[in-house]
């Protein structure tokens, strides 16, 4: 057992094999419900882990759980229309008086066990691992950490979190699961949270229900409209989107259908959102953390150089910026988008890709003179605050940053034409809302798709409002 | 022999004297009479008999002597041959000795053992893109052979390409053969392994000092896979008439290995083009390395032998794909490949030609689900060339032969499920600011191979291509073979 937790990453690619021996030893460690097998289609691990995903009594505040910023109907995001102070805001609020801000915007929680744990390849790139810049590394480990996180759950340590557990009703599940002695050694116990939370979130089909029109697709059971086969056209074509380079339409392994990430991290230069209060120098909270001295910000979220990541090891320069790649399975659902919540909608969100360097001055600061700082939310020394002249062709040359300029689409420069045209925009739009899980192509008016998907001229049946 | 040879002309001159006297007895009327005349006719009729006989007599002695000399001069070549034999058998034990004083103690090669081996160098200079010139040892290739009896054959080929092979370099360490020969009549023999495909001229006649050029030609590296080898076995054999067939089971194309949208071109010089393995059946032939076997292909070839210096023919291969598992539930896929080829050797002329043509069933499907793919899966490919070769200089072993090859290759004739509005290579610019390469070409090529001997050659010839332009190259290359 004392492996477990460590393994919980690799525990999807082994899901089937896991299960099936399971079933052929009966799993006699004894479940909750009894039965010492399976229910629904879950292990006792992954049944405990439902119940702890739901119940806010494991944070101090008693009103957050992993569900809480993490909701079913929105593709385990967070519910943008919920009630609340941070209702539409880019970071959810926690902490014991649930008034403390994030620093990131919430990742979707599906298709998140396909994720291979933490790697560097062979050319030193990262790849896998938890949280937007990997961190954790792996769906256990991540899913321990929010319990003791002080702007999130706000338990102190793992002793307060245990402390929690023994008054709650599954005890006797998780007792029965990993015993007795587990609770007198809380950083273990913790650990085991998180591995039973990683069962749930691995095993549990509705975190990979593979129902969206595209799948059906694919089966061979619903019709693209035109508009969307564009689309995935102009997504996958590299001259044009080039957005399947990261984010493959294809089977990575010819058995697990697309999953629209290769798990690989990258530098996008997302302007830096001042509706993160961290980013306000002003007024950023206490619990900021300063890695900057740049004299233009105090604070950066360099993502998987820092500040957030302990391992000092990981900060090679040229990284530094770059976060993971997500999958775009129910993007549509996700707004906002990237690490930052920058963009509210995925039409600003890939306008952003394909003119980010074409139009600078329309998603960077612009001053007085018409210079516009592009890569904002970079310190300069890793090719941040890279200031260009709005419509001066040949005022971005020579830039060698940490920003990726190399690829399709953000490969141009000012005078350049755009990847795509606002037309071909709407209809990559149209395509990426064709992964919404939910489609029934029995009856295929039954899924509502969020608004931006009307707004794209999408067709794929009646629109939410 | 003067004696007898003397001896026609004497009786000549006799047989003149007696008939000058006999008729100038005649001639007098004085002493003429009946009798007289009767008698001398008499003996000029016994005198032209005997005279006959004597002719008979010669020309049976010249046939005795004929006959005679016949005898002595076989015999003298009786007598030459067993001395050139008991050299040769003298040649032998020498050698033999030799072998054996040659070898270590313990152990040693079994005369039954056969090793051979060829390699090539190239350096290749795309004339408008200098930067991207390459040297590299090609391929080094080294054969084994094992002969376990008069019937029963082993051979097969290691081979190292691009001269480093190891998991961070791009060469790779292979077996190109690896089967069983075994002989079962003067006409007849099967064969079973992983063995080069009978198609066109090259695939199986790959060694440098075979073919024209520094590299390979494209239609028997894009069209034809070159080198094509498949597991299975197979029947073959030749005719007293002249004619080679060849037919078999084997293994058969992985459609699953097919990449349907590289972000970056797979090549972007013509060499590139040679070593991606972006050509249809490049891409997915599987050289019997954990190779998927659901399928099985056929093949029959035939070629005509029997005039010299003429060889002609022709096959087709032809079976079920193992096809891509994503998109789920894409339709059986087939997969057939033909072709023609011709060479004639006039004396000091090489001229040679081959048409290939290739198709592959239902890729509709495939190609929709990669909707903007770099590089949909093609339904039609094909290529042609004719060369031209000539023997112009030959002195102690050294040859010169010059030649000049037109050839034309479409690895994407047709396609089947692309897009609407999107074509089947990108129109935009790839990220190195250049247009994607087109995958069809018409190229010409002129160079010449010089041989130090029929085993090392060296090469030298300049391609221009009319569509890749920037493919257009300077080639120079070293090659061996023993």
């Amino acid at each position: 057992m004392g492996t477990m937790t460590g393994d919980f990453g690799r525990a999807a690619r082994r899901r089937v094999p896991a299960l099936v021996l399971c079933l052929a030893a009966g799993c006699s460690g004894g479940g909750g419900n009894g039965s010492g097998g399976l229910a629904h289609g879950l292990s006792p691990a992954a049944l405990l882990g439902e119940k702890i995903f739901s119940d806010t009594a494991l944070s101090v505040s008693g009103r957050q759980s992993c569900a809480s910023c993490h909701v079913a109907q929105f593709a385990f995001v967070a519910d943008p229309t919920a009630a609340g102070p941070d209702r539409g805001a880019p970071v959810p609020l926690g902490g014991p008086g649930m008034d403390l801000p994030g620093f990131r915007n919430t990742p979707s929680l599906t298709y998140l066990s396909y994720a291979p744990d933490f790697y560097f390849d062979a050319d030193g790139n990262p790849n896998g691992g938890f949280f937007r810049d990997g961190r954790a590394a792996s769906l256990a480990e991540q899913a321990a950490l929010p319990f003791v996180t002080a702007f999130e759950m706000a338990n102190t340590d793992a002793a307060a979190v245990v402390g929690r557990l023994r008054g709650r009703p599954y005890l006797q599940d998780f007792v029965s699961l990993y015993g007795a002695a587990v609770l007198d050694d809380p950083d273990t116990a913790l650990r085991r949270i998180g591995a039973a939370l990683a069962a749930f979130e691995s095993e549990s089909a509705v975190f990979r229900p593979f129902s969206s029109k595209f799948d059906g697709w694919r089966n061979g059971q619903a019709q693209l409209s035109a508009q969307e086969l564009r689309g995935l056209a102009l997504f996958n074509d590299p001259a044009k989107g080039n957005c399947a380079a990261c984010h493959p339409s294809n089977s990575a392994d010819g058995v697990t259908p697309p999953l629209f990430t290769d798990f690989s991290y990258d530098n996008l230069g997302v302007p830096r959102n001042a509706a993160i209060p961290a980013n306000d120098d002003a007024r950023a909270p206490a619990y900021t953390p300063t890695d900057s001295a740049d004299g233009v910000h105090a604070y950066y979220d360099l993502g998987i150089c820092g500040p957030f990541r302990a391992d000092g090891g990981l900060n090679t320069a040229g990284i530094c910026g770059q976060f993971k790649v997500p999958s775009l399975r129910n993007v549509a659902l996700t707004a906002p988008y990237f690490h930052n919540g920058r963009f509210a909608t995925l039409q600003e969100a890939i306008g952003f890709y394909v003119r980010r360097d074409t139009n600078p001055e329309q998603w960077y600061p612009v001053a007085a003179d018409g210079s516009v700082t592009k890569f904002d939310d970079l310190p300069a020394a890793y090719g941040g605050q890279f200031v260009v002249k709005a419509g001066v062709v040949g005022s971005d040359a020579g830039y060698l940053g940490n920003v990726n300029t190399g690829e399709i689409p953000y490969d141009r420069h000012i005078g350049d034409q755009p990847a795509l045209t606002p037309a071909e925009i709407d209809d990559v739009v149209a395509f990426l809302c064709t992964l919404t899980d939910g489609y029934d192509p029995a009856n295929p008016s039954a899924l509502r798709l969020p608004a931006q998907c009307q707004a794209a001229g999408a067709v794929s049946g009646p629109f939410a409002n | 022999m003067n004696s007898l040879a003397s001896k026609p002309a004497a009786l000549s001159l006799l047989a003149a004297a007696l008939l000058s006297a006999g008729a100038a007895a005649a001639a007098d009327p004085v002493h003429t009479d009946a009798a007289t005349a009767q008698k001398l006719e008499q003996q000029i009729e016994q005198m032209a008999q005997q005279l006959e006989a004597m002719k008979a007599e010669l020309q049976q002695l010249k046939a005795q002597n004929e006959a005679l000399a016949a005898q002595q001069r076989q015999q003298a070549a009786q007598v030459q041959q067993q001395a050139v034999q008991a050299q040769q058998q003298a040649a032998q034990v020498e050698q033999a000795v030799a072998q054996v004083q040659a070898q270590p103690q313990r152990g040693g090669i079994s005369p039954d053992l056969s090793l051979w081996g060829y390699g090539e160098i190239y350096y290749t200079h795309p004339v408008h893109v200098p930067a991207l010139t390459q040297a590299d040892l090609a391929r080094a290739v080294f054969g084994i052979g094992y002969r376990f009896d008069d019937r029963t054959v082993f051979n097969s080929e290691f081979e190292v390409e691009h001269a480093v092979s190891s998991a961070s370099d791009k060469g790779e360490f292979e077996v190109e053969q690896f089967y069983v020969d075994h002989q079962l009549a003067s006409w007849a023999a099967v064969r079973g392994g992983l063995f080069l495909m009978p198609f066109g001229l090259l695939n199986e006649h790959h060694e440098p000092t075979s073919y024209f050029g520094v590299q390979r030609n494209f239609v028997e590296t894009l069209v034809i896979p070159s080198t094509w080898r498949e597991g299975g076995f197979a029947f073959h054999g030749d005719t007293e008439a002249g004619i080679g067939w060849d037919f078999g089971l084997t293994t058969g194309v992985n459609l699953a290995n097919w990449d349907p949208n590289p972000e970056n071109p797979l090549y972007r010089t013509a060499l590139d083009l040679e070593n991606s393995g972006a050509a249809p059946l490049q891409a997915t032939h599987q050289e019997l390395s954990l190779a998927n076997a659901q399928h099985l292909s056929q093949y029959v070839s035939l070629s005509y032998k029997g005039i010299p210096g003429l060889l002609a023919g022709a096959a087709v291969f032809t079976g079920n794909a193992a096809t891509p598992t994503s998109p789920p539930h894409l339709p059986d896929q087939r997969v057939t490949l033909w072709e023609a080829h011709a060479r004639w050797t006039p004396g000091a002329a090489d001229l040679s030609a081959v048409y290939a043509r290739g198709g592959i069933t239902n890729s509709a499907a495939y190609n929709l689900a990669n909707a903007g793919g770099s590089n949909p899966m093609p339904s039609k490919f094909w290529g042609y060339y004719l060369q031209g070769a000539y023997t112009v200089w030959r002195h102690h072993g050294y040859r010169l032969a010059p030649f000049v090859r037109w050839e034309r290759y479409d690895m994407g004739a047709g396609y089947a499920g692309i897009a609407p509005g999107f074509g089947p290579v990108p129109m935009g610019l790839a990220a190195d600011g250049q247009p994607w390469p087109q995958p069809h070409d018409r190229v010409w090529t002129y160079g010449t191979n010089f041989y130090l001997n029929p085993h090392v050659v060296v090469k030298a010839d300049y391609q221009s291509f009319q569509t890749n332009s920037d493919f257009t190259r300077f080639d120079f290359g070293l090659g061996l073979n023993f």
